[in-house]
């Protein structure tokens, strides 16, 4: 093969995930990796009872852009002040386009006293990540982020 | 469970009354999704951390169920208002049953 023509080769193929991007087309991924909108719907519906979240109270901190999808920092932080009659009780971290969208569930108790948590997820694709917290009496805050992984990532 | 005890970071162990104290800690585990194959192409067999709480003198104070888009070598940090002195207890299960725990004295002066 000459030089020549395995720049040109090399070209084309840097060439193509970028033209992939540009379409806005998902990464292709393994059947197995596939997203689960009905699943991450059916968590949703079941965690807020269909009521609608509050956007403020709830504090999501996530990078914007992940270098490493295997371990993608997530930081959740209620904001409401925490008091003997209401508490934060439980937050759900859902990562929309994972093969299983649940990321992880944290329960509080007045005991604590505050309501602040910081995990690492991994992450199968670029995706939005959300965070619902219901509080003592029934109100259910919510955040969300978006965020980008590095180029060749899926983290699962 | 794992062949290295938890690794353990409080803000500080002896906090004055209502002070915030952080709490971060990190188990080796292998954290298996069940979505990997093994060379030969077989499923290995999901087995995740499921179940991890945090206890001062027997009192729940955080407990989190980690799902399979948690991290290899599972970490957590959170919070909790230091009220009263006592052993801070922390204790983490996997699926397979085992399970691993970490106890530190918080003194509140």
């Amino acid at each position: 093969m000459q030089r020549r023509t395995l720049i040109t080769a090399g070209g084309a193929a840097l060439a193509l995930p970028v033209a992939a991007l540009a379409q806005q087309s998902k990464v292709p991924l393994a059947p197995i990796l596939a997203p689960n909108p009905q699943e991450f719907r059916r968590i949703v519906a079941e965690f807020t009872g269909g009521r609608k979240p509050e956007t403020r109270g709830l504090e999501l901190d996530v990078p914007v852009l992940a270098d490493n999808p295997s371990g993608v920092p997530v930081k959740v932080v209620v904001t409401e002040p925490m008091t003997g009659q209401d508490w934060c009780e439980q937050i759900i971290v859902l990562a929309e386009l994972n093969p299983l969208p649940l990321a992880c569930t944290l329960y509080f108790t007045a005991a604590a006293g505050v309501a602040e948590a910081a995990v690492r997820a991994r992450l199968a694709q670029s995706q939005t990540l959300h965070a619902l917290a219901r509080m003592k009496s029934g109100r259910i805050l919510g955040a969300s982020q978006e965020v980008t992984v590095a180029a060749s990532g899926c983290g699962m | 469970m794992n062949a290295k005890p938890p690794r353990l970071w409080i803000s500080n162990a002896k906090p004055r009354q209502g002070e915030k104290l952080r709490v971060r800690a990190q188990i080796e585990h292998i954290m298996e999704s069940g979505l990997r194959t093994d060379p030969q192409g077989a499923v290995r067999p999901r087995n995740i951390v499921s179940r991890f709480e945090a206890r001062l003198n027997q009192t729940l104070l955080f407990a989190w169920e980690p799902g399979i888009s948690i991290a290899q070598d599972p970490y957590i940090e959170f919070a909790f208002l230091a009220r009263e002195s006592g052993e801070l207890y922390l204790r983490w299960e996997d699926e397979s049953g085992q399970s691993t725990s970490v106890s530190r004295p918080i003194t509140v002066v």
